[in-house]
């Protein structure tokens, strides 16, 4: 047998029905569809057709490693998860990634990844240890929040297990709920949680004793001290005595202190910042837990991000000069700008964010909501960015007068968080039920009008020093809240960045911004800036990031490392370190479109995509306005997604891919498909 | 056997430092590059150092062979001098084309938990020991320290 690099070489597929397994070989799939979600795109379309839901049986969970993953190369701990998602709305297939230890895991015990089909009998976690599968019952386990269930598994099985569990949010089908391994890290963004729950599956424990063999090592060790130029210094725990989004920290009584520490099994960085010895919201014992990005918001949120201007270092529009990976932004190792930019004056416009006013600095109560995330699995940004600002908006605004939680809504009080989210995660009562639906769900019960649409007056731009409208529900499109897009929260980036933005999450199922953190050079900013959605430069940015996008999710790398515009064929490198398969940067952004391509596909099968839905699905948060006052309108819109589709290939009138370019990137039997069901657009 | 850790003479070995000085991501890069240099494979087995992260708190812990001046691995191993040896420097190495997998110098190990890795395998002639030779024969010195991201592994000054 042919020694095989970087892959391990297996696929189970796990029935949870009849606990059986069969095994399929990766090389049915790779190197064409590279690994990760390419491989998971793959499997999806032809496995799951039209019709399934997110919580029936016939839904599938795809979870893929990446030929990088366990080698050594950084970034490659990541892997992704795919489904139908409960959380999309509608309900659609989606994906979401995860750092940790368990993709590692998953390759030394043998396996590139597993499709979980079907839906366990009883409460069941999967034990899988060196090529054996086991189903063994959870009873135990169900009910436990997701750190006992972490330590329990380990209780069982021995500290050198590693798990991904689901806490009490994903066993009550809690459309938001998320997958979580042992230092914190979820998919959050797809409602896997609680698709595990209607498996009645509540973990994934392995143990692995093999080897993942990377091609090339000495390419892997210059990966290691190249990628992202890690700073190979100390990085003591700090005392910190304020808290917050920086420029506008607050003070913290007695401080606290912070450690970084890596996200995922063989990472060069140290982007998530380790807050110790934090209040708990189950019990007297302090606790530690990270804190990437949104979870900065539960400790204060009343004023938006500053605005950094258009570029300079971490910004959207870089220069070669000045640019680094967000992980050095989360990690505060920042180098000052270097001033032989040219640019380096008219790419930085410092200024404050919008007043917002949802809730008053309190560290305790900000530790008390993450870790409440943390432990029934929740997704933060529903939590942090959706629903509680919408019940903080609204209640200023008189919405919530006939509404009787139980309870006074006062998001400023740690104790009405802790019924809050008591009351979504185990359904109790009338409300609990319902938002634990989601909240796009949620909220068009109660009818969207008055509990959606209803203007807040609290939101006040220091741009323009002027109030504007925002609407008390943060919804952008499919089921999902704001997220870089020019309004609500991180919305200080001007327009030529969010219609950028929003045209990534016009094509997507779910929050883009997780993955896809939209980034162009400088120079195309000052040709495109005055009229954005009429440069084709716009639409050819959005689809580099979306290619690149797919390669985190394949390869696997990471949305804060990748991609580096001034060195476009990292990618490349990583796949032939990892493999010793030969690939150009040409070749593998191939790949992406293909991937890019089949999801699609997925969606225009499965969902019943088309131009006119995704259009409509995202024009309406964009008729708010940004800081500066701005909006788009219809004709600027639809000009700018013609330029996108044109340049996708796709047909401007329906929004679907055409044969030539199906084949093109080799998908000729997709393309047949979809012509048979009539969801190929007619050639002329 | 805290006691009889705590009177042993040991030789040069890779400390972590503590957190005040620089707290350990977890990253693990230690335990990749030690497996890839030494076997070109990255795998729990084929490790000689060991990160021991906390489920719960996230504080890790790096566990290294201290490189005992009276060496009871090296004294255990029943082809001492072929399979476990003993460099000018008073490194104990391992010439694994010789080492019978008996696992001895595992048992022999002082500490807890023990700082020899051991390949299991239902082969037996693949079952071999791991033990940090400090990269003995790398110019560079040991590479877990090179590509420590954040600096917290050094060289003891004993020895």
């Amino acid at each position: 047998m042919t020694q095989l690099y970087g892959y391990v070489g297996k696929i189970a597929r796990i029935n949870l029905t009849d606990q059986t397994v069969s095994i399929i070989p990766t090389t049915k799939y790779v190197p064409k569809y590279i690994g990760g979600r390419s491989i998971a795109n793959r499997i999806f379309w032809e496995e799951v057709g039209p019709g399934v839901k997110a919580f029936d049986p016939e839904n599938k969970i795809i979870y893929m490693t990446g030929p990088t993953t366990g080698t050594g190369i950084p970034t490659g701990g990541r892997t992704v998860f795919t489904c139908i998602s409960p959380n999309s709305y509608p309900e659609q297939y989606a994906w979401s990634g995860i750092g940790g230890d368990f993709g590692a895991e998953v390759k030394f015990a043998g396996f590139d990844g597993f499709i979980i089909e079907g839906k366990a009998a009883e409460p069941t976690y999967l034990f899988i240890e060196d090529g054996e599968i086991k189903f063994l019952s959870a009873r135990n386990l169900w009910g436990k929040l997701v750190h006992a269930t972490q330590s329990k598994l380990e209780e069982i099985h021995g500290k050198d297990v590693k798990s991904v569990v689901i806490g009490p949010a994903g066993e009550n089908l809690v459309r938001n709920a998320s997958v979580t391994t042992s230092n914190d890290n979820v998919a959050a963004k797809a409602g896997l949680g609680a698709v595990f729950g209607s498996k009645n599956l509540k973990a994934i424990t392995v143990r692995g004793t093999g080897v993942v063999v990377p091609a090339n090592i000495p390419k892997v060790l210059e990966l290691r001290k190249k990628m992202s130029d890690p700073s190979m210094a100390p990085r003591p725990v700090v005392h910190e005595t304020h808290h917050g989004i920086p420029g506008i920290e607050k003070p913290v009584p007695g401080g606290w202190k912070r450690a970084q520490v890596a996200c995922s099994y063989g990472c060069n960085q140290h982007c998530m910042c380790l807050m110790l010895d934090m209040k708990s919201a189950f019990g007297e014992e302090r606790v530690n837990h990270v804190e990437k990005c949104v979870s900065i918001v539960a400790f204060g949120f009343e004023e938006d991000v500053p605005y950094g201007g258009p570029g300079g270092p971490g910004g959207i529009f870089q220069t070669e000069q000045n640019h680094y990976p967000a992980c050095k932004l989360l990690s505060r190792e920042v180098d000052p700008p270097d001033p032989s930019d040219p640019y380096l004056e008219l790419e930085i416009t410092p200024g404050p964010g919008d007043i917002l006013n949802f809730w008053k600095h309190d560290f305790d109560k900000g530790s008390v909501i993450n870790d409440l995330c943390n432990e029934y699995g929740l997704d933060k940004w529903d939590v942090l960015i959706w629903l509680l600002p919408w019940l903080a908006m609204g209640k200023k605004e008189g919405v919530f007068d006939d509404i009787d939680f139980g309870m006074e809504i006062d998001v400023e009080s740690e104790e009405f968080v802790k019924y809050l989210l008591d009351m979504i995660v185990y359904r109790k009562g009338y409300y609990g039920n319902l938002l634990a639906e989601g909240m796009a769900r949620a909220i068009r019960t109660l009818g969207k009008e008055k509990f959606g649409d209803t203007i807040y007056h609290g939101r006040y731009s220091r741009q323009i020093n002027k109030r504007l409208d925002l609407p008390i529900s943060l919804e952008s499109a499919w089921g999902h809240c704001v997220h870089w897009q020019g309004r609500g929260f991180e919305a200080s980036i001007a327009k030529p960045a969010w219609v950028a933005t929003n045209l990534h999450q016009m094509t997507s199922t779910r929050d883009t911004q997780t993955v896809q953190h939209h980034h162009d050079t400088f120079e195309h900013y000052l040709e495109l800036k005055d009229d954005p959605c009429r440069s084709p430069l716009t639409a050819q940015a959005v689809i580099m990031g979306e290619n690149k996008a797919e390669l985190k999710d394949s390869l696997t790398s990471c949305d804060w490392q990748s991609p580096n515009l001034f060195w476009t064929d990292m990618e490349a490198q990583m796949f032939e370190a990892a493999t010793g398969i030969p690939m150009t940067e040409e070749e593998l952004n191939n790949a992406a479109e293909r991937s890019r391509l089949l999801f699609r596909a997925i969606i225009i099968r499965n969902h019943g995509r088309t131009r006119e839905m995704e259009v409509n699905a995202i024009f309406a948060i964009m008729q708010y306005p940004d800081p500066w006052g701005e909006t788009v309108t219809w004709e600027e819109w639809n000009d700018l997604v013609d330029l996108y589709y044109e340049q996708r290939g796709w047909d401007k009138k329906t929004g679907w891919p055409t044969r030539e370019t199906y084949e093109k990137y080799g998908l000729k039997d997709v393309a047949d498909e979809l012509e048979a069901i009539g969801k190929l657009p007619s050639s002329k | 056997m805290v006691e009889k850790q705590a009177s042993r003479i040991l030789g040069r070995h890779v400390v972590q430092s503590p957190p005040e000085v620089s707290f350990c991501a977890g990253c693990r890069a230690c335990e990749i590059v030690c497996s890839l240099l030494h076997d070109g494979v990255v795998g729990p087995y084929y490790k000689r150092i060991f990160v021991d992260k906390g489920t719960r708190s996230m504080v890790s812990t790096v566990y290294s062979c201290q490189h005992c001046a009276d060496h009871p691995c090296y004294l255990a191993c029943p082809r001492k001098d072929q399979a476990m040896c003993l460099d000018e420097n008073g490194i104990v190495y391992i010439q694994e084309e010789y080492c019978n997998g008996c696992k001895r110098c595992v048992k022999a190990c002082v500490f807890d938990p023990p700082r020899i890795n051991y390949v299991q395998s239902k082969d037996k002639s693949k079952r071999k020991a791991k033990k940090c030779d400090l990269c003995r024969n790398r110019p560079e010195g040991p590479a877990c320290i090179e590509f420590c991201q954040v600096s917290c592994l050094s060289l003891s000054d004993q020895g």
